[in-house]
């Protein structure tokens, strides 16, 4: 039931499964270790992208479209979010060169 | 034919992911992400999502990937610095994305696959008229509503970019 019959290939649902996993850690470790809120929000796109190949890879599996509509809909949010976030970084930039997340401490308590 | 596809995807996206993460200049970090992006491209044509393919291509790669290399080329190439402030904080780190990954695994173990729904045909699925009949029909709604959230990012992005009055 989780193979699935690609131009006579038999591939399993699973490897897919795992490869988003694998891209989605790597995208989480990215945003721990980097210190540039640039490179940040790029590991962020990289999340939301392995994410996306799972709703599509249950969309395969399922046969079933909704898992498309919704990877496209999770696009949206995405470039959404990167214009706002980027528009965020841009309008610091203007003021001051940030290196470093940590130099964005101005609203802590 | 259609493993050695995956496996050569696969590799693609997986390298370039951790470029994303290793390189130290941002602007190679957004090159590699382009990459990935183009991997999981060929991933989702393997899918048979056709639409979702060429907007990963299109929007993804295309539009959004543009726009961190203007922010990037505006702003300068910073490279970033070896250093952190927390002590021990890329071993916690690499411990912290052990254990996530080792848990998303065990889900992933757990999986229960449903039945494939009945009476699809696969020749057109994943294509534009596809993904229009359930744009346009059962989540039209949705579809509504996303023109309304980038309209607000679109009015958000130009409020934070605007020019101050004391920069005049």
């Amino acid at each position: 039931m989780n193979t699935l019959n690609i131009g006579g290939s038999q591939l399993d649902a699973s490897w897919f499964l795992i490869l988003g996993a694998i891209l989605f850690t790597i995208g989480a470790a990215g945003v721990l270790v980097r210190r540039n809120p640039l490179v940040i929000l790029i590991c962020i796109e990289l999340m939301l992208n392995a994410v996306n190949l799972t709703l599509i890879v249950f969309s395969r599996q399922l046969q079933n479209m909704e898992g498309q509509l919704f990877a496209l809909m999770s696009m949206t949010v995405a470039a959404a979010e990167a214009v706002v976030g980027l528009a965020i970084l841009v309008d610091i930039f203007h003021v001051r060169d940030v290196e470093d997340v940590d130099e964005l401490n101005e609203m802590k308590g | 034919m259609a493993i050695a596809i995956f496996f050569i995807a696969a590799a693609m996206a997986v390298a370039g992911a951790v470029g994303v993460v290793s390189f130290r200049e941002p602007i190679r970090s957004v090159l590699s992400l382009v990459v990935v992006m183009l991997a999981l491209a060929i991933l989702f044509l393997l899918l048979s999502a056709q639409f979702v393919f060429v907007v990963q291509i299109i929007v993804y790669a295309g539009a959004v990937m543009v726009l961190f290399l203007f922010v990037i080329a505006l702003f300068g190439p910073s490279r970033e610095l070896a250093r952190t402030r927390l002590r021990f904080q890329s071993w916690l780190s690499g411990l912290f994305v052990l254990a996530l990954l080792g848990l998303i695994w065990a889900m992933l173990q757990g999986v229960q696959y449903r039945q494939p729904d009945k009476g699809v045909d696969l020749s057109v699925f994943g294509t534009v008229q596809a993904i229009a009949v359930g744009l346009f029909t059962t989540y039209l709604y949705p579809f509504e509503l996303t023109s309304i959230l980038l309209l607000v990012a679109a009015i958000g992005a130009i409020y934070l970019s605007r020019k101050r009055i004391d920069d005049l």
